[in-house]
């Protein structure tokens, strides 16, 4: 009964509470980038949680026999292997998809989160709550993503969920593609589907993420620069202590 | 000629119009995280630029090596591990022959790894089919590009330190809002560019 | 105490490379897995894409080389006749390159084009893909070029904040064109 319970809150800290991406603000770049559509932010989300389980299950598994030295490297390689399958599986399968997340799919290798889990958490916990951190993390970025690309894309395309039916084709022949949003279908704001727009969407959910925060006397997500990075441990440069310290100061 | 001019195009294409942080969202955490200050900014740029076209040179050869071979299947984990491996390296070689240079960009080295840009130009640059020097040229373009929107941001901050915040937009949301506008301004650039090469 | 040292470095590289070694046996696999339906996806939306560009024609032959990066084959209709030809073209765009598929019939009119791959900014030169930018193009033969305003004889009406895709596609579909009459259509006139 304990064990459940513990596991439970292994995995709805990922949704809210930690939220990888606005409240830990990490794995920014794809939040930015791939949320002009819900569609491909789905999509996003959805392979960078199926890598993020999958290099949890397998570095939790092996964490008693990878050497301490060589822990970040092998690290990097098994994430890399699970992003090349997830992409080979993208091409192979969800083709729209592949075209739709471009460089941004093998990118997900860089993503913070995920190295981020394997140090954090991976590295030091048993196979089975790994696998539920990586799924309820995974969750969470994809909630993040899907938070920001609906109101990018409702207000600077007008619709909501267009182009869903190509990704969904896998599970064979689906006839829903989206609703159109009346009124700002025939007037969209484009500057939300524009970079400024993108930096600004994501500048008010993080603060009314905040606010909200502090409503409930938790604190704000903050920048963290440097130990949010996973290299961090491996740097003990007096100039990324200081950068953290300024951000967070 | 024609030659200078599709590389200048590169070359401007990749600092202005399609900046990489400002238009292509790589490299977002340096960004924010290391633009405080002018000074860091810029040292950080500066290792960025000189990983960015150590990277390219030294991909570009293995690249061609697993096409031929049939492997770009490894492409994504071959080029992360061996940025991981020269960054590395560099910072070994600088400590030990040119620890005025170490110091001055050695400290930026390693949070080059997980940098996004960095893997991201090589990886554009095999997508766009660029030839050696193409994409040499695209790379230099790109971390200039870094370097330009770190300086410009870096300044913004340091304005916006003395300025009242309201209190719910203090610290992160104001910053993105900050950078929204800087990405703004890049928005112009787009009709620079349309008029010198047409 | 020497020993001590020597594996200490020989268990870490090892450790490194047995994960290495696997890591790459499983993407081999992998690999062998998709690699055919990755390759039959490719040659499914090209055929996809030469049917909308070239209606009417039910087989296509063989695909063939030009220089500056040009491809094109012949289209036959159902009695194996020639009915046109479908070129692919591509132009460096806002984005990055832009891949466009162009038909013609045997006289060297447009009969449509199709965007094969981009990497315009959603909103603007992503509307390159919709049917009022692309429909445009069919019908029309010979050099084309951009306008702001009208879309009315050789003038390809730009898509709005959009010039560059604009100018892009027409450029691609235009290198095309001047192929076509350089070979096949100057080989039909004398």
């Amino acid at each position: 009964m304990a064990e459940k319970k513990s596991l439970g809150k292994e995995f709805s800290k990922g949704i809210i509470a930690e939220n990888p991406v606005l409240r830990l603000v990490l794995g920014t770049c794809p939040t930015l980038a791939v949320t002009t559509s819900v569609s491909s932010a789905i999509g996003m989300g959805v392979a960078a949680s199926i890598v993020l389980i999958c290099s949890n299950v397998v570095i939790s598994a092996l964490r008693k026999v990878i050497p301490n030295k060589v822990r970040i490297p092998a690290y990097v390689v098994i994430i890399a292997s699970f992003v090349t399958i997830v992409q080979m599986i993208v091409k192979a399968f969800v083709p729209a998809l592949d075209a739709a997340l471009g460089v941004y799919l093998p990118l997900i290798v860089v993503n913070c989160i995920i190295l981020g889990r394997a140090e954090a958490f991976a590295s030091k916990n048993p196979v089975l709550a790994s696998a539920v951190d990586g799924l309820g993390m995974g969750v969470g970025f994809t909630v993040a993503l899907f938070l920001m690309s609906s109101i990018r894309e409702i207000f600077g395309a007008g619709t909501f969920m267009a182009g869903i039916k190509d990704l969904l084709a896998i599970f064979g022949d689906v006839s829903f593609n989206g609703f159109s949003v009346p009124f700002l279908n025939e007037n969209p704001m484009l500057i939300f589907l524009l970079p400024p727009g993108g930096f600004f969407v994501f500048g008010i959910l993080m603060a009314t993420v905040n606010k909200l925060a502090e409503s409930k006397g938790k604190p704000r997500a903050e920048l963290r620069g440097c130990e949010a990075c996973p290299m961090a441990k491996n740097c003990n440069l007096h100039s990324c202590e200081n950068s953290s310290k300024e951000v967070n100061g | 000629m024609e030659m200078t001019k599709g590389l200048v195009s590169i070359l401007l294409t990749a600092i202005l119009t399609n900046n990489y942080i400002l238009a292509k969202f790589l490299g977002i955490c340096p960004f924010l995280g290391v633009s405080k200050k002018l000074n860091t900014a810029m040292g950080m740029s500066v290792a960025v630029i000189f990983v960015m076209a150590l990277s390219t040179a030294v991909t570009y050869p293995i690249n061609t090596l697993l096409v031929s071979r049939d492997m770009e299947y490894l492409q994504t984990i071959v080029f992360i591990l061996v940025i991981a491996a020269l960054v590395q390296l560099v910072e070994i070689i600088l400590k030990k022959y040119i620890p005025a240079l170490y110091s001055a960009l050695g400290i930026y080295l390693p949070l080059i790894t997980t940098n996004c840009a960095v893997l991201g130009v090589v990886l554009l640059n095999i997508d766009e089919g660029y030839g050696f020097v193409e994409s040499m040229v695209n790379s230099v373009g790109a971390g200039l590009g870094f370097m330009l929107a770190m300086f410009m941001f870096s300044g913004v901050r340091e304005r916006m330190e003395a300025n009242d915040i309201p209190k719910f937009m203090r610290g992160l949301p104001i910053t993105l809002v900050a950078a929204s506008l800087v990405s703004v301004s890049f928005l112009g650039f787009a009709g620079i560019i349309e008029n010198i090469f047409s | 105490m020497k020993n001590m040292k020597a594996k200490d470095i020989i268990i870490p590289a090892l450790a490194l490379f047995l994960i290495c070694l696997v890591s790459s046996a499983l993407l081999a696999f992998t690999n062998s897995i998709t690699k055919e339906k990755i390759a039959q996806n490719a040659v499914e939306t090209e055929n996809a894409s030469r049917q909308i560009v070239l209606t009417g024609a039910e087989s296509f032959g063989e695909v063939s080389q030009r220089e500056n990066g040009l491809t094109v084959c012949e289209a036959f209709d159902a009695e194996g006749n020639v009915i046109g030809y479908v070129y692919t073209s591509s132009a460096k765009g806002y984005g990055g390159s832009i891949g466009v598929m162009i038909g013609y019939d045997t006289e060297g009119t447009i009969t449509g084009i199709e965007i094969l791959s981009h990497g315009e900014t959603p909103g603007l030169g992503a509307n390159a893909t919709g049917d009022k930018f692309k429909l445009q193009f069919s019908g029309k033969s010979g050099p084309l070029t951009v306008n702001k305003n009208s879309g009315e004889g050789q003038n390809i009406q730009a898509i709005t904040a959009a010039t560059i895709t604009s100018k892009a596609v027409t450029s691609a579909v235009n290198a095309a064109t001047e192929d076509f009459m350089k070979t096949i259509g100057g080989g039909n006139n004398g």
